[in-house]
């Protein structure tokens, strides 16, 4: 069974045509052609395959496609782009956030979702948004640095205009 | 390695309630299989991990963003919680968190933030893991589950719900469309307390939810449920025979671990000892008793 | 002096790290994000359902549609060995299955689902036999499954008294430097014996094992997930009969290895590059997660035997350890990690007397093998926790006893090492201590609070930076360094980037050495067709020696072109200058071991290292007197890393080792069922979390190493998880009393320790 579903990702409208249980994330890294979500278990637990869907964090490894339909997915892709780092990108790779790199844009992912909707985490509440993220190379210090960094970055850069705990974009200028 | 089999998974999205009462009630009817997919935090995780399989596969009905399913209603006395509501959506509402405190708090342990984005308590009722979190926390409330089929609405306590390992009374053509809670007055007390593999991402190696009401000292309500120590979440009818109508002053303590003792059967497996367990579950329900002592 | 522009140094700094843009923007391409090649097919691996057996044949079920799946058998394999230390390993069992989960078919299909129906379809006929799968039926040999006696390597270090009478008897040597080392421990005050033991470790790098193989004119090429490309391409010259130039193994961003990613790229290779021999197409072969943690390599589970004989003041005088390993089905690196074990096993302390006997057993599990340590966590464990329970029976602080013992300047190891230049362990012990109050609250005793205690406890250690005795020399490990247009530098070597910052330090490095800017320095993919042989990316080698191998081609290149240039001429147009003239200009250099570092490998005597690194950890720990889950609170580390070329980075490894160290204490266990794995998941085997981990004080003590690069280098990328498990352990007992000697710390088996006194304690 084929089916055709179209969705927005990264900010474009797209139209997979593929059997409709096949995960979002085999949709993304295979016909969307965006491989910066991974596969690290496949079960819901290490979190490297998070994405944003209708901006909350989802694992793409369980989410099947044909529950896309009109939905707007994120990923690290559309975070920002290496010659327009997001703040929250630019520090992850400031303060040792990325060692290996693999669990990297699943932790963006998480952050993202946290900083959108919290301007001035404290360290347990960074600990807790990225809590479905596992990470073997860095002991999980650096990147609760670093987001903590990009979150007065944000807040700094967005100043007077957007109040504290006002959704924060973190994309590209 | 079977994601293999997920792309041979024919699918349906239901349109509404009545819709998918009909679809359900009619392939049961000609004997053919339906699995509903809600966050897919169970099913999803289920196939990619089982091993392949051969013949026919039941047909996958999305019901994640059915408006029936989803909302979260309080009418002044009944919490009518969707069974299609996430753990985040619950953990947001203002109305669980002053009526259903234990259901708010009950959601910061289920796996990580991405679960509890998609996971819901129809999910976790169905699938009936005598580890699942929301159900034992559901449990301290005695909800009443409510099911949908061609022949209109059916509720059930959820004590009759769950009747074995993996099992429930829920007939195949039957959907669970929300749970509903009469709870205690705000205020009073509720006691969690999850004891996992790890601090996120854990299943429970033990855990319990209690809802009191008291009138003094006087324990004049209570509610518990504990998983992962029998083949359903276990209701505990002994240990709360034993401190209904009394202090939590007065307990003896003995009585009281043997009283738990009685109520539960926990068993090895790969995640902890049934030894183990059973220590826990004796501490964990004098931790309550301390709490509402020390109230 | 070489003169480039003059700027300021980048060694010490904390420059982004050279690969941070595209890793944080999904850019960076990992083995299962290269696109597909024309007519590639997925590969899978048929394995053996028994832990041992005589394998009688394979049958392709007759019913199932062959005609599009290519199937690999050991006839298909040109030499049928995995080339390593030893030659027993082969590329698929051919006769004998010694796991349960040993390759014996392969298959290739460009269906993925055919495919997983082609693995069901193959029958294995096997005559199974009894498993040995444990390191006690193993000695006790009843069933042989190696050699003669399940024996896969045997080591002895003496010293002092038992290395007298060891020269005196050689033929008789085991007895005779036993009974040396009992008459110096009856000599002494205070004698205290014990057995500690280490369990299965699982790397869980976050990117599973993954490959993709092709043939073409040129030969076969390979592109993977591997932290060493040149043991891949030593593997494939000898299964294939290769010419090494016809081999092309190329490093894809790798997500993690930890030392998983040492050996076991080899296998995955070959198995690829044989389908894709055989179906004449490139194949990809990605490991599923439970496919992973079940077949690949793992922590050597360890069994230590300690006695150890003091005055009654503490002062340490003789030492007796024996420490068996279980090696698993295979030798693979066996010998290497139990010589680093047992190298490590007197820890960061004066002996006088000493006897250490390493033993290596073979079982019928997976083989073990590299694992971040190697060797070192599983002895450091013992000597750690037995000097805790010395300084029990003593009755003094173990942090005391031990500050009291370590090794200074002149002091000798076990294998007669004497100690070079400043001894940095007092250093971090008086930073570890004063920073986490440590000798205060130990003074205070446990903190209990309601059901909850609290305790603290510390761990000293040390860890020596690149091969064991003359490895460097034997492995002569080379680098180069390429002047490239506009005054560029290119930095050719075979040290891959697996996290730990490679790309980044090489490049620092460099660019300080030829006094460049750092973006004038790139450094090349590490593909064994351009790069040339540094030896692997192991044993913390990768900076203080492959880097000051780095160092030096970079500065003569330098110097090359500051001979050629004119007064008020850029860098940039003299090296275009004297590229023009000579074609190339590049610096291939080998790497010289330090003339002082002198080694008997016979014997196992001299300097084991040419430098040592040394650490203090102190954990806080909460300990629930309930449910017995232990809680890290705060983590102090004080390292001697001799120099911090990239202190953020050197602080990373510091920490991810150390949150590793954690997990294998407190709740990293592989669940065994007659050979096989019962938790082979993400979701059972578990590693910590955010939430898990503990906030870290991590401090960087610099003395510098006489030979490192960038002012000092020393290899400090294994060290941290040697010593946290012990810390954690000390700080549990100085909660609860409860005194742990053999991993894991799981709230099972605290319970179970605990026994009846669980049940009173309230
Ligand atoms: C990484 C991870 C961590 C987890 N952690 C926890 C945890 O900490 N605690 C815990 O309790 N659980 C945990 N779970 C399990 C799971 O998330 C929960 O059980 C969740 O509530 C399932 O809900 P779902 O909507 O995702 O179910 P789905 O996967 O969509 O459905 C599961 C089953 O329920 C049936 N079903 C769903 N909705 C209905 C309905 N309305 N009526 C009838 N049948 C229905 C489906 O047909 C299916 O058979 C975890 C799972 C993962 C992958
Ligand atoms: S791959 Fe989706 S959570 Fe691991
Ligand atoms: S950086 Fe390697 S897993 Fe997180």
């Amino acid at each position: 069974m084929i089916a055709k579903v179209t969705l927005t990702v990264n900010g474009a409208a797209r139209t997979v045509e593929a059997p409709p249980l096949t995960r979002l994330l085999d949709a993304l890294r295979g016909p969307l052609g965006l491989t910066g979500a991974k596969e690290g278990c496949g079960e819901g637990e290490c979190g490297s395959c998070a994405v944003l869907l209708d901006g909350v964090p989802v694992n793409a490894c369980l989410v099947a496609l044909g529950q896309c339909e009109g939905r707007e997915v994120v990923t690290v892709e559309g975070l920002g782009e290496p010659r327009h780092l997001a703040p929250l990108q630019a520090c992850m790779a400031e303060h040792g956030g990325a060692q290996c790199g693999i669990c990297t844009p699943g932790m963006l992912i998480a952050a993202e979702s946290l900083l959108r909707s919290n301007a001035q985490p404290s360290a347990v509440e960074v600990r807790r948004a990225i809590a479905g993220n596992l990470c073997r190379c860095t002991g999980y210090d650096r990147i609760v640095a670093s987001v903590l960094a990009a979150a007065e970055a944000l807040r700094a850069t967005r100043g007077a205009s957007v109040s504290a705990g006002a959704p924060v974009r973190g994309a590209a200028e | 390695m079977s994601v293999v089999d997920l792309p041979r998974y024919p699918f349906a999205r239901a349109g509404s309630l009545g819709e998918l009462c009909s679809l359900v009630h009619e392939r049961c009817a000609s004997g053919e299989r339906t699995v509903l997919l809600a966050g897919g935090t169970d099913f999803m995780a289920e196939v990619s991990q089982s091993p392949r399989r051969d013949g026919p596969l039941p047909l996958v009905v999305d019901i994640s963003r059915l408006p029936e399913l989803g909302a979260i209603e309080w009418d002044g006395r009944t919490l009518r919680l969707g069974a299609g509501a996430t753990y985040r959506e619950l953990a947001e509402h203002h109305a669980v968190r002053e009526h259903a405190p234990l259901i708010a708090r009950m959601t910061s342990d289920i796996g990580g933030p991405t679960i509890q984005a998609r996971g819901t308590l129809g999910g976790n009722l169905a699938t009936a893991s005598p580890a699942a979190d929301g159900v034992a926390a559901l449990a301290a409330y005695e909800p009443t589950v409510v099911l949908a089929s061609v022949r209109g609405e059916r509720k059930v306590r959820m004590a009759d719900f769950h009747t074995g390992y993996k099992r429930t009374s829920r007939a195949d053509d039957e959907i669970i469309t929300a749970i509903e809670v009469a709870p205690p007055p705000p205020g009073s007390p509720w006691h969690w307390r999850k004891v996992g593999t790890r601090q996120a991402q854990a299943i429970a190696k033990v855990a319990l939810g209690a809802v009191a009401a008291l009138d003094g000292t006087r324990i004049t309500r209570l509610g518990l449920g504990m998983a992962s120590v029998g083949p359903t979440t276990a209701l505990l009818p002994k240990t709360r025979a034993l401190l209904v109508d009394g202090s939590p002053r007065d307990v003896d303590l003995a009585q009281l671990d043997a009283a738990v003792a009685a109520d539960i059967s926990p068993i090895d497996d790969i995640r902890s000892t049934g030894a183990y367990r059973l220590h826990v579950a004796k501490a964990l329900v004098r931790e309550l008793v301390r709490s509402l002592a020390n109230l | 002096m070489h003169t480039g522009e003059s700027l300021r140094p980048s060694v010490g700094t904390n420059v982004v790290r050279v690969d941070g843009a595209q890793k944080v923007t999904g850019g960076a391409r990992y083995v299962d994000d290269l696109p597909p090649r024309p007519g590639e097919l997925h590969g899978a691996t048929v394995r053996s359902r028994v832990a041992r057996a005589v394998l009688r044949g394979v049958r392709l079920d007759p019913t199932f549609d062959w005609s599009d799946v290519t199937v690999v058998t050991a006839a298909d394999v040109p030499e049928n060995v995995v080339q390593l230390i030893v030659d027993d390993q082969p590329v698929l069992a051919a006769e004998r299955i010694h796991h349960r989960y040993e390759p014996v078919v392969l298959l290739a299909c460009a269906d993925r689902d055919k495919l997983a129906r082609a693995v069901e379809a193959v029958l294995l006929d096997v005559d199974e036999l009894p498993p040995v799968l444990t390191i006690e039926e193993a000695l006790r040999a009843r069933d042989v499954i190696s050699g003669t006696d399940n024996v896969q390597k045997r080591y002895l270090i003496t010293k002092g008294a038992p290395d007298i009478v060891r020269d005196a008897a050689p033929s008789d040597e085991a007895r005779a430097t036993e009974e040396a080392i009992l008459r110096e421990l009856e000599a002494c005050e205070v004698v205290v014996r014990g057995e500690y033991s280490t369990h299965h470790q699982e790397q869980l790098y976050i990117e599973p094992q993954g490959m993709i193989a092709w043939w073409d004119d040129a030969g076969v090429h390979a592109t993977g997930s591997i932290q060493c490309p040149y043991y891949v391409h030593k593997a494939m010259k000898r299964a294939f009969h290769l010419e090494p130039e016809r081999i092309h193994v190329t490093q894809a961003v790798t997500g993690g290895g930890f030392g998983g990613k040492e050996e076991y790229p080899s296998l995955v290779a070959l198995h690829a590059a044989l389908l894709a021999k055989k179906s004449g197409r490139p194949v990809r072969m990605i490991y599923g997660r439970t496919e992973d943690i079940e077949a690949t390599t793992k922590r050597h589970p360890a069994h230590c035997t300690v006695a150890t004989g003091c005055d009654r003041d503490g002062t340490l005088r003789a030492l007796m350890m024996r420490v068996v390993m279980d090696g698993g089905a295979y030798v693979t690196l066996t010998p290497v990690v139990l010589s680093r074990g047992i190298l490590h096993a007197g820890g960061a302390y004066r002996w006088e007397h000493a006897r250490i006997e390493g033993v290596a057993v073979a079982t019928n599990t997976p083989p073990n093998g590299a694992f971040r340590g190697f060797g070192a966590p599983q002895t450091v464990w013992a000597i750690e926790r037995h000097l805790d329970a010395v300084a029990r029976e003593l009755g003094m602080d173990p942090g005391v006893l031990k500050r009291q013992n370590l090794l200074v300047t002149g002091d000798t190891t076990p294998t007669g090492q004497a100690m070079r230049g400043e001894v940095g362990i007092h250093e971090c012990v008086r930073r570890a201590f004063e920073s986490s109050g440590y000798l205060e609250r130990r003074r205070l005793g446990a903190a209990v609070s309601g059901r909850k205690a609290r305790g603290i406890g510390c761990a000293i250690f040390l860890h020596g930076g690149g091969f064991t005795g003359s490895g460097e020399r034997l492995l002569k490990g080379k680098a180069a360094v390429d002047l490239a247009p506009g005054g560029r530098l290119v930095v050719r070597s075979g040290s891959t980037d697996i996290g730990q910052g490679t790309e980044t330090v090489f490049a620092q490095l460099a660019a300080d050495a030829a006094k460049l800017p750092l973006d004038r320095v790139s450094v090349a993919t590490p593909c064994t067709t351009y790069v040339p042989d540094s030896g692997p990316t192991v044993a913390s080698r990768t900076v203080m020696v492959v880097g000051s191998i780095v160092e030096r081609a970079a500065a003569e290149v330098a110097a090359r072109v500051a001979a050629v240039r004119q007064p008020g001429e850029s860098f940039a147009t003299a090296g275009d200058r004297l590229l023009a003239r000579e074609g190339t200009v590049t610096s291939l250099l080998q790497y010289e071991s330090p003339a002082f570092v002198k080694w008997d490998d016979v014997r196992y005597r001299g300097d084991a290292y040419p430098v040592f690194a040394f650490m203090c950890d102190v954990a806080e720990v909460e300990v629930d007197l309930d449910t017995f889950e232990v809680t890290v609170l705060r983590f102090w580390q004080a390292a001697d890393v001799g120099r911090a070329v990239h202190p953020l980075m050197c602080e990373g490894q510091l920490e991810g080792g150390t949150l590793q160290a954690i997990g294998w204490a407190l709740s990293e266990e592989l669940v065994w069922k007659d050979g096989a794995i019962l938790n082979p998941r993400m979701t059972n085997y578990i590693v910590p979390t955010a939430l898990d981990a503990p906030p870290f004080d991590t401090m960087l003590v610099e003395h510098p190493y006489s030979e490192g690069p960038g002012g000092g280098a020393k290899g400090i990328g294994e060290m941290p998880m040697d010593g946290g498990a012990a810390a954690i352990a000390a700080a549990v007992e100085h909660a609860t009393g409860l005194a742990m000697n053999h991993l894991p710390l799981t709230p099972e088996r605290l319970f179970a320790h605990a026994g009846a006194r669980a049940v009173e304690a309230r």
